[in-house]
């Protein structure tokens, strides 16, 4: 039993003229249960597993483990499947060859998987789009599956042909979500990243092989809470209005705004996937015609639909004032964000820069990151900054670049980057 | 609901029994239909605890609009169309086309309580709530007996978008019954009427006076103007600078109410009316109703009138843009309308379109009555001689202010 609310923090006086209402709106489920047990179809979980010629003997033990811990974590009922990957995807479990490509998971089933995760050998490259595509096969050969859910772990860079990986991406888009995890420092953040971001999943690394059947426990765990299937955001403007970007903004910063699909002329939906109980904060930045002094208008509904039933609603408004002291204020959420957003942006430039051996460049944007850090008090961004820069002024954001920095360390703060925090009390 | 009631329009904390918001004028009158936030429930199940934090973070500023849970569903709705681009409004009041904020019963309400006698009150557009308030009574056969009366709260006064309307709706249930006739001398009957219009003035000014507590810094006041039609005669009473004008089809308009301002001190001292009226102090009332005011009793005065016409009762948001009886007989003229319902509403469009400045109330009755004859103000007086009465204060004039 699933209850939406939704809450809007904005300053909603314009100057004469004004044309720019911003606003974040927090959406806040409660009571979302567990995934596949909502009466609105089946949960599915696909693991899959770099299997290539990299992965070396002890990555490839942890990896074993790690799918291992994450079938455990599958709730009895979940359909699910183990695809490993080289340079073809090779359905592991459960092994058949045609018909329904999943099973349901209940102690037999997740034993026999667990069974042949174990008979894993490393061998091959790696083609990442194949695994995707296998796991878009899987879950269409399981209609009743609606909630679909992958995890992907890879130890290397992808090696296909440019634009294969991207047209398995947007094969995949829409069907399922993905978290993504880097095993070692060999492999690619921003390839990855855009497989998260667009499968509406997380990044990370997992840097030592120690890690990562905690991470992969976590992973299913937080999956199998997500009790609601798939949820989009609304925003619907006004005539003539124009909406300059939406983005979700916590618990990491996403762009959404070329995601929108038109519900009608006025209003678009924006996906969200799955939900478990959390709060998500968005950005919604819309441009208005300017009206009169003293009118009132509404410049966003900001809701929540799940398929077409909208559960929640934010009413982002628009009142212009001659009075300077309410219009130029900036909301403290709003502020807020737009500086995390920045930094998220400073960070991956920087990184960017850096590796492309532009250190002037790269020392002025993580210089600024290490400053926004500082000013929005995003802790971990910081301690991740420290460890490619050394900070000389934290407030006007003088930095220089450490000598020998760890990849592992520099991929940190890149996969990060995206995570923003909201500020205690 | 165990909490202390709140507005379902801004949320705000609303004491048992008030009828408006006091934030933002939300009628409290009756529940909105279906605009209580509620969570929805997807499945069946146990609700959680509402409490449960969800972050162990809180957000950095308070929500300034939280709307929890369902939107109120779609109610086949009997709400007037949008006033800016004819959309539907939308349950939570905005337009659902182009975003305009619906006004709020408080905001903008018509009364026509017969077929000859309407009234519109309406927000305007520069000020942020409507401190106007009008009541209108009239019989059913055309012509017969109609009251109309218009109260403007001073706008840098507390509450009085409250005040205004309780004073109206407290000094017209003073004016059911017909005015005497008094001994059958014009003289007496002037005195009999100017003793119920002080009454009603006096209900009003308790009704407003009520509206806060003793203390308040800025209590709330508010004008006073009434038109009490009985057949051919027109009997009128105010204070303040609300005005009541006879419009008669075909000849001269007259403004029948006096002003109690700054402007109508200038203008008596012989400064012409359009220089009076655009000063500084133009718009200083020196009487008003509330708990600071010192002299309430009204100017009154009747009239008899013979053709037919239009007695129009209304507040400065509309003179200001048409202060002349013949710049208010034009608009008439222009918006040709028949219907007092109609033309009320013109009016006040007008006045929007003019800039909305203030507040705007338009009450008007129609008088078809007998042809022939010539208007004869039988009386018209003022109960305290207003040279008299700003000498004897020093002249602290409240001062509306606009904008």
């Amino acid at each position: 039993m699933a209850d939406f609310t939704a809450a809007v923090y904005q300053n909603e006086f314009l100057p004469d003229g004004g044309t720019d209402v911003n606003a974040i709106v927090t959406v806040t489920c409660t009571g979302a249960g567990t995934a596949g047990q909502s009466g609105g179809g089946s949960a599915g979980e696909i693991i899959i597993v770099d299997t290539s010629g990299s992965m070396g003997p002890q990555t490839m033990a942890a990896a074993k483990q790690a799918a291992q811990a994450a079938i455990a974590e599958i709730v009895d009922g979940t359909w699910f499947a183990v695809v490993a990957g080289s340079d073809r995807a090779m359905l592991a479990y459960p092994q058949v060859s045609s018909g329904p490509g999943m099973v349901q998971a209940d102690a037999r089933t997740r034993q026999e998987a667990t069974a042949a995760v174990g008979r894993f050998v490393g061998s091959g490259g790696t083609a990442i789009s194949t695994w995707l595509d296998l796991a878009g096969t899987l879950f269409a050969s399981v209609p009743e599956v609606t909630q679909r859910h992958a995890i992907l772990l890879t130890d290397g860079e992808n090696r296909e042909q440019p634009g294969s990986l991207d047209s398995a991406i947007r094969r995949a888009t829409g069907v399922f979500q993905c978290d993504c995890r880097g095993a070692g420092t060999d492999w690619q953040v921003e390839e990855i990243r855009r497989i998260a971001q667009a499968l509406l999943g997380s990044v990370d690394i997992i840097p030592e092989p120690s890690q990562m059947q905690a991470q992969f426990q976590d992973m299913m765990r937080s999956s199998m809470a997500r009790g609601v299937a798939d949820a989009q955001l609304r925003v619907w403007t006004p005539q003539g209005a124009q909406v300059l970007f939406v983005r979700q903004v916590s618990p990491t910063v996403e762009d959404l705004t070329d995601r929108r699909v038109e519900v009608n002329p006025l209003t678009g939906a924006y996906p969200t996937g799955a939900w478990a109980d959390e709060a998500r904060d968005y950005h919604v930045a819309v441009r208005v015609a300017a009206k009169a002094i003293g009118q009132e208008q509404l410049a966003a509904r900001v809701q929540l639909a799940l398929g077409e039933n909208v559960v929640t609603q934010a009413l982002v408004k628009a009142t212009w004032s001659n009075n300077s002291e309410l219009t130029t204020r900036i909301d403290q959420q709003v502020a807020h964000y737009t500086g995390q957003t920045e930094l998220a942006s400073m960070i991956q430039e920087g990184l960017a820069a850096k590796a492309a051996g532009d250190e002037a460049t790269a020392t002025t944007k993580l210089g600024r990151a290490v400053q926004l850090a500082a000013e929005t008090g995003n802790d971990e961004a910081t301690s991740k900054l420290k460890k490619v820069v050394d900070i000389t002024d934290e407030r006007e954001g003088t930095v220089r670049l450490k000598a020998g920095i760890a990849k592992a360390d520099e991929m940190a703060l890149d996969t990060a980057s995206t995570k923003t925090t909201r500020i205690k009390k | 609901m165990t909490d202390a009631p709140t507005c379902p329009n801004c949320g705000s904390a609303t004491p048992e029994g008030t009828l408006f918001c006091e934030n933002c004028g939300f009628s409290l009158g009756a529940p909105p239909t279906g605009e209580t936030p509620l969570p929805v429930s997807l499945q069946g199940g146990v609700a959680p605890d509402a409490s449960t934090p969800i972050d162990d973070v809180a957000p950095i500023s308070a929500a300034t609009h939280a709307t929890g849970g369902t939107p109120p569903a779609p109610a086949a709705s009997g709400r007037i169309p949008c006033r800016t681009c004819g959309g539907e409004v939308g349950p939570d009041g905005y337009c659902g086309q182009c975003g305009t904020k619906a006004p709020t019963e408080r905001d903008h309400f018509r009364e026509a309580p017969a077929a000859w006698v309407a009234g519109v009150c309406d927000r305007g557009i520069r000020h942020s709530r409507n401190e106007d308030a009008m009541a209108l009574l009239a019989s059913p056969t055309p012509g017969e007996r109609a009251v109309l009366l218009v109260m403007d709260g001073v706008s840098n006064t507390d509450d009085s978008h409250i005040a205004s309307l309780a004073g109206a709706r407290a000094a017209i249930e003073v004016l059911r019954t017909p005015l005497p006739r008094g001994m059958g001398t014009p003289d007496s009957r002037i005195a009999a009427v100017t003793k119920v219009f002080a009454d009603a003035v006096s209900a009003a000014n308790d009704a407003v006076v009520a509206t806060a507590p003793a203390g308040t810094p800025t209590p709330p006041s508010a004008t006073f103007v009434c038109v009490v039609v009985e057949g051919s005669t027109l009997s009128f009473a105010n204070v303040g600078d609300s005005r009541a004008y006879w419009l008669p089809d075909g000849a001269p308009g007259v403004q029948l109410s006096v002003d109690d301002s700054v402007a109508q001190q200038l203008i008596a001292a012989g400064t012409p009316r359009h220089q009076a009226e655009t000063s500084a102090q133009a718009h200083a009332i020196t009487k008003w109703l509330g708990r600071d005011a010192r002299d309430i009793a009204p100017r009154v005065g009747t009239l008899d009138v013979s053709g037919p016409g239009w007695v129009l009762v209304c507040s400065d948001g509309l003179w200001n843009y048409a202060s002349e009886p013949e710049a208010l007989a034009e608009q008439v003229r222009a918006s040709g309308a028949t219907d007092p319902a109609a033309l009320a509403l013109a009016l006040t469009d007008w006045a929007n379109a003019q800039g909305g400045i203030d507040n705007i109330t338009a009450t008007l009755a129609r008088l078809d009555g007998p042809v022939a004859g010539q208007d004869v103000v039988t009386a018209a007086q003022s109960v305290s001689d207003p040279n008299a009465e700003t000498a004897a204060y020093p002249v602290v004039p409240q001062e509306e202010t606009h904008g």
